[in-house]
């Protein structure tokens, strides 16, 4: 099988997965729980986006910032009425509360919309070759889509003072708190960034396939997997996690069979705790 | 007081006060058990099977149930998930103590349950096609509508023999009948101057598949069998068609349904041919259904739904019992043989009331089952895709 094509698939699947591993990260570093949530506010956000795209008639990419807003203003209620309360009683219930969260909230969605598979109204184009590797537009469209998130989230962490002020507090609380920066409206404005960058990787992984009640649940454990092999809570660690594990599930045909893929994401985590535990990029928020 | 008048005063309060109880058991409800996916890959099906049951025992609940009693589904959801199943069925089974489970739909999820179900003697009624469950040492327990593997694989690949397809790639997610599956379809291939080129067993719910595609394309193909389940079957479609892969495309039905066909654009499904076994369409039991549901042709599942709960109440009423093992025994008594052929179960009963034999003859099929549980003969549609509709090729 040709290697390049497999690593250029991998780049792809990392590429688009990269999005809700840094609203992960992002989340970790700031209110540090790991948010199980992220799963079905990916589901949700990617159906917002098809509300807008397929009901409304509006083209994908004002979709995907439907699918972003959406997913972020649900993340800012459930984490006010829902997670802040945990966090007073810990680490662990926090993470624990998030789990019950992201059963219940996709249990709202399949209430609504119902179990069926839904598709983007999108036209499906053929693949073009580059120098003998074939490429989806879509994908690369995807691609695209994420660097310029990814641009605008480490932009706003490094040039704006809400930015500045929520790394401050991933840093060092305490003394973020002596500054007089307001803890709880960065947790707000982290959970938003966070869970509006899960629902537009929702959405992202619903272009190019289709959508359901289970779309984020199936892709929770790569997102762990990348935030953890980066470094939980590491936001550029979260984008080379992402691509290394898309890029090693798809190596890993040449030497297995592909019916156990997802056992490379279980074996990147195993394998980072044990040699490094600080993942790739240590645990610096930025 | 004398010391009879005190025992029999005794024991008549004793009676008097469980009488209540006594009533209750034999008047109250009798509980048969659904456990069927109304979450997760066959959440599709498993939610119109489950009407296809009530709808019968709406029917005979309102002609006076069967014993004397009517009857109740106590439904479970086993979320297409074999560990969740388990768990479901451990409280039908412990906590309604019903006689019946009725309605798993994945292979590995009946192949999970059934121990269950054979350990407390209660039967399994299921439509997963994989052979190995017939096989476990079930005491009788499981009655299977859905034709086996082997049934299947045979005939589907007689089909694409038919087709002219040469060189055939076999693409199949993981499930207990996948390598079985291949392994016959090569047998048949073969004998008749086909092949099967590439193999390959991919991991379900993924969210592209264009590796292992690329994989299968290699090894250029003129057919390809798409074992899958819809949420794999959608992208394994789309990522042919961006791959440029223009020959023929053949799957399941329960994959390719309505709603898959809904949510792709069409240039991706056209030309795609799905299987399915064949509701038998001519048949009284089939017309009996249409009207029930009001559906202008139910599917084989909603067929098949129909007719476990009416074999069920057949045999119960045949068997004047209502525990696991009699109905076990009184299946095969009411579904074959020589009895006056009845297409309902309304019928059916009232013909045992008579006390007069019958042979019911289902809107899935003629019901007839072997030693091991299976049905013995099945007919199979071939469906042409067009638009987000389908085209009849065949029923044979």
């Amino acid at each position: 099988m040709d290697v390049l094509q497999l690593i250029a698939n991998g780049m792809m699947a990392g590429g688009v997965l990269a999005v809700p591993a840094i609203g992960l990260a992002a989340m970790y570093s700031v209110l540090r729980f790991p948010n199980f949530a992220i799963a079905s506010h990916a589901t949700a956000g990617a159906f917002a986006g098809w509300i807008a795209n397929a009901s409304l008639g509006l083209p994908v990419l004002p979709s995907l910032i439907v699918a972003l807003l959406a997913g972020g203003a649900i993340g800012l209620l459930t984490d006010e009425f829902v997670l802040r309360p945990f966090r007073r009683a810990g680490f662990i219930t926090t993470a624990i509360g998030s789990l019950a969260l992201t059963i219940g909230l996709e249990n709202v969605v399949r209430l609504v919309f119902g179990n069926e598979m839904r598709g983007y109204d999108l036209p499906l184009a053929r693949d073009v070759v580059l120098a003998g590797i074939h490429i989806g537009p879509q994908q690369l469209q995807n691609v695209m889509v994420s660097v310029v998130v990814m641009a605008l989230v480490f932009g706003f962490l490094s040039f704006t003072r809400m930015g500045k002020a929520m790394r401050a507090v991933a840093d060092n609380p305490p003394l973020a708190d002596i500054k007089g920066i307001d803890a709880r409206m960065v947790a707000r404005i982290v959970s938003f960034m966070g869970m509006g960058l899960a629902g537009l990787g929702g959405m992202l992984i619903g272009l190019d396939s289709s959508i359901d009640p289970l779309t984020g649940f199936r892709v929770m454990l790569p997102i762990f997997a990348a935030a953890v092999v980066g470094g939980l809570g590491s936001i550029p660690g979260a984008v080379a996690g992402a691509l290394v594990v898309g890029v090693a599930e798809e190596l890993s045909l040449l030497a297995l069979p592909p019916s156990y893929k997802s056992t490379v994401a279980f074996l990147a985590i195993i394998l980072i705790l044990a040699v490094r535990p600080r993942g790739i990029f240590g645990r610096e928020a930025y | 007081m004398k010391r009879r008048t005190f025992l029999s005063g005794a024991a008549g309060l004793a009676v008097g006060l469980a009488l209540p109880y006594l009533a209750r058991a034999q008047g109250g409800p009798l509980k048969l058990g659904v456990l069927t996916p109304l979450t997760g890959a066959g959440a599709q099906d498993g939610p119109r099977m489950l009407k296809a049951m009530q709808a019968v025992v709406d029917e005979v609940n309102k002609a006076g149930g069967v014993l004397g009693r009517q009857i109740a589904l106590i439904v479970e959801d086993d979320q297409t998930n074999p560990e969740a199943a388990v768990r479901a069925a451990q409280k039908l089974v412990g906590v309604d103590g019903v006689p019946v489970i009725m309605g798993t739909w994945a292979s590995a999820v009946t192949s999970a349950v059934a121990p269950v179900c054979w350990d407390s003697k209660t039967c399994l009624m299921t439509v997963s096609g994989a052979d190995s469950i017939t096989q476990l040492p079930h005491q009788g327990y499981i009655f299977r509508t859905q034709p086996t593997t082997t049934l299947q694989a045979t005939k589907h690949a007689e089909y694409i023999v038919s087709t002219g397809a040469k060189k055939v790639a076999y693409l199949a997610v993981q499930t207990p009948f996948a390598v079985t599956m291949k392994d016959i379809m090569t047998a048949v291939l073969e004998k008749n101057g086909s092949s099967i080129v590439r193999g390959v067993v991919y991991e379900p719910a993924k969210a592209s598949y264009r590796s292992e595609i690329d994989s299968v394309l290699a090894a250029k193909p003129d057919m390809i069998y798409l074992n899958s389940y819809s949420p794999d079957l959608t992208v394994l479609l789309k990522d042919l068609f961006r791959a440029g892969y223009t020959g023929g495309r053949f799957t399941q039905s329960y994959a390719y349904n309505a709603k898959t066909a809904e949510s792709l654009p069409a240039e991706v499904t056209d030309g795609l041919v799905a299987v399915q076994p064949s509701s038998d369409v001519d048949s009284n039991a089939y017309a009996l259904l249409q009207k029930r549901l009001g559906v202008a042709s139910p599917d084989s599942y909603e067929a098949q739904a129909t007719d476990w709960v009416s074999l069920t109440l057949l045999a119960i009423e045949k068997s004047k019992k209502t525990s696991g093992a009699d109905i076990r025994d009184a299946v095969r008594s009411i579904s074959q043989g020589s009895g006056a052929r009845v297409a309902s179960a309304v019928e059916g009963l009232k013909l045992l009331r008579e006390g007069k034999d019958v042979n019911y003859d289902g809107a899935s099929g003629n019901c007839d089952f072997n030693e091991k549980g299976d049905i013995i003969d099945c007919r199979f549609r071939y469906s042409l895709a067009k638009g987000a509709k389908f085209e009849l090729i065949k029923i044979v």
